[in-house]
């Protein structure tokens, strides 16, 4: 009988035993899929919400820090406003190259007149935005016109209609950016221009009419000169001008940075009683199937299997368990994170992107080898006694 | 231990109830027609198919418990893989779920049906190809 039947007969022979190393290691190896896919996910969502925003500072209202960074991160609507003289101050700061105004608005909350209820709305100004600009002309060849915007990954059309409302307004969607899990994906980008007909419109189309406080930004994105460090030109932003904060974008998010550490021990200590406890168990369950078995065993080296055949035997049960469990949690997990991904953001208040195909590959391979190693581990000392008694003994106790 | 049919009415349960707690109905969204009047999403007859669906899905389960027979076996486990099949299909191709991405039918109810579905699908294939003794089952 070769090694492999030998092996699966075992594993046929005692389903209890089979199934519960299997669940362990399907346990084992979902949850570290899990929580490095969420951990990761939030991390590299944040990173690409960085890099989508493009500044080096951000400038906002006093006391509107958390309010705006809440707004960008989740898609939460935040209005704040500060005086549009900033923007031509900020300009003049040494060390500044480019300072870009947005205004910060929101739809109406299940109001007919708009499409999307509370939905984040950026309005930019085209003559220096650096954000959405740049990639426009790239993409469409233009500037985003009067009635023209730009929305994130998951702003629609609704179907069967060719304009999205706002404000009673109809405004064409010229296209979507690409996705980065954060609230930047639910949120739409148009120009001051447009904000202001949409403003204007809405005092005879809207339920409620949009306000735009006059001469007033919401938040100024800055880009500093190449040879400039970006915090020291926050700081002297913070002291030149009252009233405003101004974070580099290195800070930003670090209310949320601090929240997903204190994620980040708990669910270590999380992994970390698991695999224990997995290592616990299926130890146990070996001890228990190696004193069941040492008859069977005694009469396999009584026929002349040397102890190395009987060692690799059992070893390559507790492999194949190991493996399959290890497979088939990966392939849960992963289907669960892929299918729940819009549950987890709304309701964890996270930002979550998968990873790229090959680092997805990586993160598999990974919880493979640590289930493999959990199983592997727990099973060698009892494999280790029973593949080094003696077959007489055995067989008589 | 029978823990491929007890699975099965499990996943048969689940396909029913979740989707009743998780559709726009239930969370007192409905369309509003020209003439006034309300009607429910479509999340809310995929909610109902799933019960459908669910209700000779259990009986399977049942049945996988007590069946003694390979072939019946078998024979329950294709079945199971067909109502998983359909379980997956009434959210995404035969009824649908609504357009808003963040409605608790997209959210919950949708992803939920795919995940037990494929679920069932596995559980049936499972039945099939599993040795008798690793399936639970009497030999």
């Amino acid at each position: 009988m070769t090694l492999v039947r030998l092996t699966l007969r075992n594993l046929a022979g005692n389903a209890f035993r089979s199934w519960t190393v299997f669940l362990c290691a399907l346990v084992v190896a979902g949850l570290t899929l899990s929580a490095t896919l969420i951990l990761r996910g939030a991390e590299s969502s944040l990173r690409l919400a960085l890099k989508r925003l493009g500044a080096d500072i951000v400038v906002v209202p006093q006391g509107a820090e958390a309010k705006v960074e809440t707004a960008l991160l989740m898609g939460t609507p935040a209005t704040a406003w500060m005086p549009a003289g900033n923007v031509g101050k900020l300009a003049t700061t040494p060390g500044v190259a480019v300072a870009s105004p947005q205004l910060y608005l929101a739809s109406l909350s299940n109001a007919s007149c708009c499409s999307a209820s509370e939905m984040f709305v950026v309005a930019l100004d085209p003559a220096n935005d650096f954000t959405i600009t740049p990639w426009l002309k790239q993409r469409l060849g233009s500037d985003l016109r009067l009635g023209e915007v730009v929305g994130g990954a998951r702003v629609f059309t609704p179907p069967g209609e060719r304009y999205i409302k706002l404000y009673g307004y109809h405004l064409t969607l010229k296209g979507n950016l690409e996705p980065t899990g954060t609230g930047l994906d639910q949120t739409m980008f148009l120009t001051f221009e447009t904000a202001q007909a949409v403003a204007k419109g809405s005092k005879t189309l809207a339920e409620k009419p949009l306000t735009i406080p006059a001469d007033s930004v919401s938040a100024i994105l800055v880009n500093v000169r190449p040879e400039a460090d970006p915090r020291l030109v926050a700081r002297r932003i913070k002291q030149d001008l009252a009233g405003v904060s101004a974070i580099p974008s290195l800070d930003l998010f670090q209310t949320f940075r601090r929240q997903m550490s204190g994620v980040l021990r708990a669910v270590i200590a999380l992994m970390g009683i698991t695999w224990a406890l997995a290592v616990g168990f299926i130890a146990l369950v070996f001890s228990m199937a190696a004193n069941e078995r040492r008859r069977e065993i005694g009469v396999l080296r009584a026929l002349g299997a040397p102890r190395t055949y009987v060692f690799q035997s059992l070893l390559a049960e507790a492999a194949i368990l190991a493996l399959g469990g290890g497979g088939v949690g990966l392939c849960l997990s992963l289907l669960a994170i892929y299918l729940f991904r819009n549950l987890l953001v709304v309701s964890l208040g996270i930002p979550f992107l998968l990873p790229s195909v090959p680092s997805l590959l990586l993160v598999v391979s990974g919880g493979l080898a640590v289930a493999l190693t959990t199983v592997t581990l727990a099973a060698l000392i009892p494999v280790y006694r029973i593949s080094c008694q003696e077959p007489a003994l055995a067989m008589r106790e | 231990m029978k823990i491929i049919g007890i699975l099965i009415m499990a996943l048969a349960v689940l396909i029913a109830v979740v989707p009743i707690f998780y559709n726009c109905q239930h969370d007192g969204k409905a369309l509003t027609l020209a003439n006034g009047m309300k009607v429910p999403m479509k999340c809310f007859w995929t909610a109902m198919a799933a019960i459908a669906t669910a209700v000779p899905l259990f009986g399977i389960g049942l049945l996988q418990m007590f069946s003694r027979q390979k072939e019946t076996r078998r024979a329950l486990g294709a079945l199971g893989g067909v109502l998983g099949v359909m379980a997956i299909a009434l959210p995404t191709v035969l009824i649908g779920a609504c357009m808003h991405p963040d409605a608790s039918c997209n959210l919950v109810m949708k992803p939920a049906l795919i995940f037990m579905g494929i679920l069932t699908l596995g559980l049936g294939v499972a039945s099939m190809a599993l040795p008798q003794k690793l399936a639970g089952q009497p030999a």
